[in-house]
Parts: C-alpha cells; structure tokens; sequence
C-alpha cells in the first residue's frame, strides 16, 4: 500500500503539467508599448524582444528589438489581432514604457487605459509617456545606444532625469490612473520625442555610429485636464511643478551672483509640504519648502570663506526658486486654468466639509486660489575647493 | 470514537485565527472601501469590536452545555422536531458556504493565475484536499493549523514590511469623512461573514476542548487576532492603493503583494504571496465542511461522519460550479442573501436559543417547586 501511494506520488510530480503553462519560446515578451488614433481606430505598436539577439552567445547582429503593429477599434482587439503578424502570442507581464500619442492625448486617454488596468498579466509599474510632434510608434521605432533595448533605455533614462534633473516625472499607470480620478489633482505626463532623422533611427546602424542619428529624448511635462492634453509646460515650469509636488530628489540651480557672473546650487534634499485651509470662506493653500543643498559651482567673484556671501547665495537662490514656482503656478491658474498640483485633495484632507461645498466649481477657484510660500534653504558644503581659483585670477 | 476528540486551547485559537480571515483578507479591503472610502479601517475597527460581542454571545450559549455540539444543543434547547429543522438548516448554510468559499478560492485563481484552467480542476484539487484533511479528523486539521500559522504569520509580516516603504499616508485624511451610520453600515457584511458566521465553531467549541474555560478566551482572542490582521490589512490597501484603486480592484490584497519592490530585487512575488490568501482560506473551508458533515452525521445519529466526506465532498465541487453564474452575481449574493442568511442562522437563532434557555429554566424551577 505505502509504496503503491509512493509510486502514484512520484507520478503526480512527473506526469502532471500546468494547465496554463507558456513556455519562454511560445511568447514574445513586449517592453515597450505605444497606443496611436488613427481614424478612430486604436493603432497599437508593441515593441517585443527578440531573445536571441539579446543573448550574448547567439547573437547574430540583427536588431536586439521588432515592432508588430495593429489596429482594432479597442485596444484589446488590436493586441490579439496582433497574432495575425507576430509568432508567437504577445506577453506584456514585463512592460517598462507606455507611450501614448499626442492625437490621442489630445482626444482622451482613459478608454485606452482600461485594459491595461484591469487585465491580470500586466502589472501596473511602468512609466507612461506621451509623444511630442511624432506618433507613439515612431517613438518605439528608434534604436538605441548604451541600452541595447529602446525600452529600457527609455525607462531608465526618464528614471534617472527624475532623479538627477527633475525636469521630468516618471508617472506609473497606478498614479496616472489616481490622478485621473481624483477630483482635486489633475494628471501631468512627461513627453518624449526624436531629434534628428527617423529614417535612419530605425536601423541597428543608428545605434552603431558615435553620433546617433536619431535620438529618443524626453521633454517637459504636459498637461492634462480631465484626461485631455491642453498643454505643455516649459522647462523651468516643469520644475517648478516637481518642486511643488514633492518630486524633486535631486537637481541643479543656476543663480546669478550679487556681483554679477553665474553660480550653481546644487540641491541633495529638496522637501515640499502643501497644506490646504479655508480662509473665511476661501480656499487658501500653503506651500513649505526646505532645501538642502551644497554650492556646487561658481562662476564668479564672491569670497566663499565668509558665512555671509553663502546666506547670500541661499537668498538668491531661495527667491529664484519662489519666482519660478509662482510662475508655474500662474500658468496653470491663468493659462490652463487646471490644478496640476493637487491643491484641490490638500483642502479636501484638511476640511472635507467646506471641499464638498466648493467641489464643483473647483476651477475657477483654483485660478484665483491664494497660494503663499515658504521656503527655507540651507547651503551646506561647497565642493572641496573654499575660494575658487577664478578668485585669484581677479588681478 | 467521535468522542474521544480533543484538541487544546492554543489550536482552537489558531482555528478561529484562520476562520476570522478566511475569506475577508480577499473581498473586506474592497467591500469596505466602495462604501467609505478612506474611512474603511474604521469600519474594520468597528467591525471587528461588534464581532468581539458576538463571540461572546456565542460563548454564553456554549458554556451552558460543555459537552454538547451546536446540534445537539439546539436540539435539547428547541425540542426533537424543530431542533432537527433548526440543525438541518444550520448545516445547509455550513454546505453552501463550503461551496462559496470553494467557488472563492476557484475564482482568485482563475482570475490572478491560471486563466484558462477550468474553475472544476482547480475546486476538485481543492476538495480533495478538504476532504482528506475531514476524513484525517479534527485533531489532524488543528495540526496542520499549527504548523501553517507559522507559515502565515511570516508570509503577512513580509507583506507588511515589503509594503510598508509605498505608504502614503494623506491616502487616509481626511479621516472621518463619512458619517458615523456610514460606517456602522458598512461593517456588517464584514461582521457577518467573519464572526456571525463563527457560529460555526460552536461544532467544535466546547465539545471537543479539552479545557473550555480557557478555550473561551481563545474564541475571544482568535477572533481579535484575525480582525486586527484584516484591519491591518485595509489600512495597508488605503494608504498605498489610495481608497478608489481599493475598492475598484476585486482582490486588492493581491495587488498590494504586486507592489512589492525592494531595490528592484525583491519584486514580483505576488504569487508567493498567495500561499497567504490559500492557506486561510483552505482551513475556512475545511471547518465549514467538517460541520457540515460532523452536524448531518449527529442529525442522523450516525457512529462515524467518515462515510458522508466523499458524497458531500462530491456535492460540494458540483455546487461550487453551478452555485453563481458570474463573479457579479456572487458579489452581489454575498451582500444581500448572503448576509440575511449569515444573520438568520449566525445571530437569529443563538438568540432564540438564549430566550428558549431561559423559558425553560423559569418553567422548571416552578415545576420544581
């Protein structure tokens, strides 16, 4: 009996399968995807690895990435109808980047967002993009170097710009989808676009020559009302905008010297509190900022060895900083007319009666919502130089 | 043979732990949150204080027979003919709840693992192993309850810890944003489906401790345990999903698990993480089949339940499949009949036992004198 039982277990261990099982050579797994509208129909590109060229062993010096194109009147439809083209089925469980037009963007996001939200093998963690004067899929359609797959240099790149130059936003589809929601936040999305020639870009050559002829680079934020696309912020105002939002880790400030001349601040902790009130009757918002940062370059004639010309230096850089965030903030009160900042859920966390009241006309209130700031910068180091040489270059 | 049973105090808190999160550690987060959103902890808290009452209620009832199953209780308090009425429809909710929670556990995977695996292979695989652990015996689940505790504990402090960096905390403010009644209201299906169904135990509770003094505060403390982890739990949906995510996802402790990353190192071990939803809800529905089968056993005044595990469990599986038509027909049984037959059987009749507990005592002390 025991041995019978013995037996018929071993041969559960060896005989039985997984119903659903795929093996790594029936699916293609996709990294990149870009979702177009073209004449009403969703044009979906998914960019898929092709395994053999990634590996070091085999490979044979073809493109390391394909592209497979669809079109289906929902985005669903357009990813099986994709089998029609590609082999094998497409598996996007390891999606990293997901590009969506301009057009689209500019018609409504959400519907193309659905699917993506609600099936079982996609995780919700990639960065969403939106493609700036080209179509998503021409985005997918350059390649790259130093990454040898477009896809990751694209997400890595945008990671490590939030991270070192905070003039981008690495947006998952979790905080894309909370935004959209949200009634007191509007939704931001960092752009990207191609510089130099397509034609080439597509080539395994492009990614070969020193020069790229055609590279994958990301743009300021843009904005969106509802789920539509109304507008593109500039540079500054995009860091403005991480400035306000909390999302800066690190970045670099140029300040210009009280002699004149040009210094660089840079920041290692930047921390921004946004409080909501209502003021009698009106809602007000308040905005704390505490830097920290070091002097990291400078360009010109100021005597480092004092406590008082780095004061200074924090004073400039502290009131450059309120410009340029009062600045971001006219543009999206004045120009957009749209609350990017989510100053909206600040009140509603701080009084969720008085917000019911003025939920509905939130817009107009926010364009002339009073915003006051307070910031607080420490410079800390300076390098490892006191003086610069410029200094005694003077005479 | 039925009687030498016994199981000590600490197993019978692990039951009741197991019991308590069964199936709320899948469905509560959501449920709670498309009602009060943000506020849905408090709703827990609530919850879980309201069923601290009931359990002890339940206690009440069975430390007046410590030697008696519920059955047989019922039928010494309510007579021969509408006892037996009153048990076979205690054992009915028990049998269908084994099928639901079948159904449950059948679905989770067909939704987050094996899509195209019909629900009637992964529920018979399940049952197999239900009935083996029934026909093993009560001493042998408590066993196994130990041991896999063990192995919940650890999996549900990993998903805290591995979770706790994603939290945001304004995803709970404004605190108390609904009103009281809101959150009374919304407390009940958790009520129902994680302590009034509890009923349940008094199968097993006092008649097969061997200590029910202490086995009392182990119903009590079980279920505190539990509701404590499923508060836990919601609050850990709300602050790192944010309270509209939480109550639009169907199982949002799942997708909590998939935010798991450490570094980019640690990630993607949601399906580990399902081991946690598997294991309560395994032993859930074994302590609702076991009652099933231990209560029709004692209906029919049968030596040994053993017989009846194989048929049932048969039953179970073909139920399972044919019991709801779609997931939004069960949600939405699971919230309306379900709750008025958790509330019939689970609050209802323990009342009406007391009121019958103590007509009689009336009615024999003045025979008595």
């Amino acid at each position: 009996m025991k041995r019978c039982t013995f037996v018929l277990l071993i041969l559960c261990l060896l005989l039985t399968g997984c119903w659903d099982r795929r093996e790594l050579n029936e699916i293609s797994i996709t990294l990149a995807m870009a979702i177009d509208k073209v004449e009403d129909e969703y044009q979906l590109t998914v960019q898929v690895v092709v395994p053999s060229e990634v590996s070091m062993k085999t490979g044979t010096g073809r493109s390391t990435v394909t592209l497979f194109q669809a079109k289906g009147e929902t985005v669903y439809e357009a990813l099986r109808k994709m089998t029609v083209d590609s082999p094998r089925k497409i598996y996007p469980g390891h999606l990293q980047m997901l590009v969506l037009g301009e057009e689209l963007a500019r018609e409504g996001i959400s519907e193309s967002l659905e699917l993506l939200s609600r099936d079982w093998e996609i995780r919700s963690d990639f960065f969403v993009a939106v493609a700036r004067g080209v179509t998503a899929a021409e985005i997918l359609n350059v390649s790259t170097t130093l990454e040898n797959i477009p896809a990751n240099k694209m997400f890595n790149t945008l990671k490590t710009s939030e991270g070192a130059w905070s003039a981008t936003n690495g947006i998952s589809l979790n905080e894309l989808i909370t935004d959209l929601v949200s009634d007191g936040k509007e939704a931001v999305l960092t752009g990207i676009f191609i510089t130099g020639d397509q034609e080439i870009g597509s080539s395994k050559q492009n990614a070969e020559s020193i020069t790229p002829a055609a590279r994958i680079q990301y743009d300021h934020l843009a904005i969106f009302k509802k789920d539509k696309l109304v507008g593109w912020l500039t540079e500054s105002e995009s860091r403005g905008y991480n400035g306000i939002t909390d999302s800066v880790k690190t970045t670099v400030g140029p300040i210009s010297c009280p002699n004149g001349g040009k210094a660089t601040i840079e920041v290692i902790k930047f921390k921004t509190n946004v409080k909501g009130k209502i003021n009698n009757g009106n809602p007000e918002v308040d905005i704390e900022i505490k830097v920290n940062g070091n002097v990291g370059e400078v360009q010109c004639h100021i005597d480092l060895t004092k406590q008082e010309s780095i004061d200074e230096l924090a004073k400039i850089y502290e009131d450059e900083l309120r410009k340029n965030i009062n600045q971001t903030i006219e543009t999206a009160q004045k120009k957009y007319k749209t609350d990017i900042f989510g100053f909206g859920n600040a009140i509603h966390r701080s009084n969720p009666r008085e917000w019911k009241k003025i939920k509905d006309q939130w817009d107009e209130k926010f364009s002339d919502l009073n915003v006051n700031i307070k910031i607080d910068v420490k410079l800390q180091r300076m390098g490892t130089l006191d003086n610069s040489f410029l200094e005694k270059m003077k005479d | 043979m039925m009687k030498d049973v016994k199981i000590n105090a600490y197993q019978f808190l692990v039951l009741v732990i197991f019991f308590t999160i069964g199936t709320s550690i899948l469905v509560i987060p959501s449920n709670l949150a498309a009602q009060v959103k943000q506020d849905a902890w408090i709703s827990a808290i609530i919850g879980t204080a309201i069923g601290l009452l009931i359990v002890w209620l339940f206690c009440t009832i069975a430390q007046w027979f410590p030697n008696l199953t519920y059955v047989q209780i019922i039928e010494k308090l309510l007579g021969k003919w509408i006892g037996i009425a009153v048990s076979i429809l205690f054992i009915l909710m028990s049998f269908l709840y084994t099928a639901d929670l079948l159904y449950q556990s059948g679905t989770f995977l067909n939704i987050h693992a094996m899509p195209n695996t019909p629900m009637a292979a992964l529920n018979i695989l399940m049952v197999m192993i239900i009935i083996m652990g029934v026909r093993q015996g009560l001493e042998t689940i408590a066993r196994s309850a130990e041991i896999l505790i063990l192995v919940f504990f650890i999996l549900f402090i990993f998903l805290v810890i591995f979770v706790a960096p994603e939290v945001k905390f304004e995803n709970i403010q404004p605190v108390f944003e609904v009103d009281t009644k809101a959150i009374f209201t919304s407390s009940f299906f958790y009520v129902a489906i994680s302590t009034i169904n509890a009923v349940v135990l008094l199968m097993i509770y006092p008649a097969f401790i061997d200590k029910s003094k202490q086995a009392k505060t182990s119903f009590i403390i079980g279920n505190l345990i539990g509701g404590i982890i499923i508060i836990v739990l919601t609050l850990l949906c709300i602050t790192v999903l944010g309270p509209d995510r939480t109550a639009s996802e169907i199982y949002p402790g799942y997708e909590l698990a998939k935010n798991i990353n450490i570094a980019d190192f640690i990630q993607r071990i949601e399906g580990l993480m399902a081991a946690l939803w598997i294991i309560s809800l395994y032993f859930k529905a074994t302590l609702y089949f076991y009652v099933s089968v231990l209560g029709l056993a004692q209906i029919l005044n049968l030596k040994d339940y053993r017989p009846l595990t194989l048929p049932l469990g048969m039953i179970a599986v073909a139920l399972s499949l044919i019991l709801y038509p779609s997931l939004v027909f069960h949600r939405e049984w699971d919230t309306t009949t379900g709750i008025s037959i958790s509330l019939l059987i689970g609050l209802f009749v323990p009342l009406m036992l007391v009121v019958a507990y103590h007509i009689r005592k009336i009615f024999n002390k003045g025979r008595n004198e």
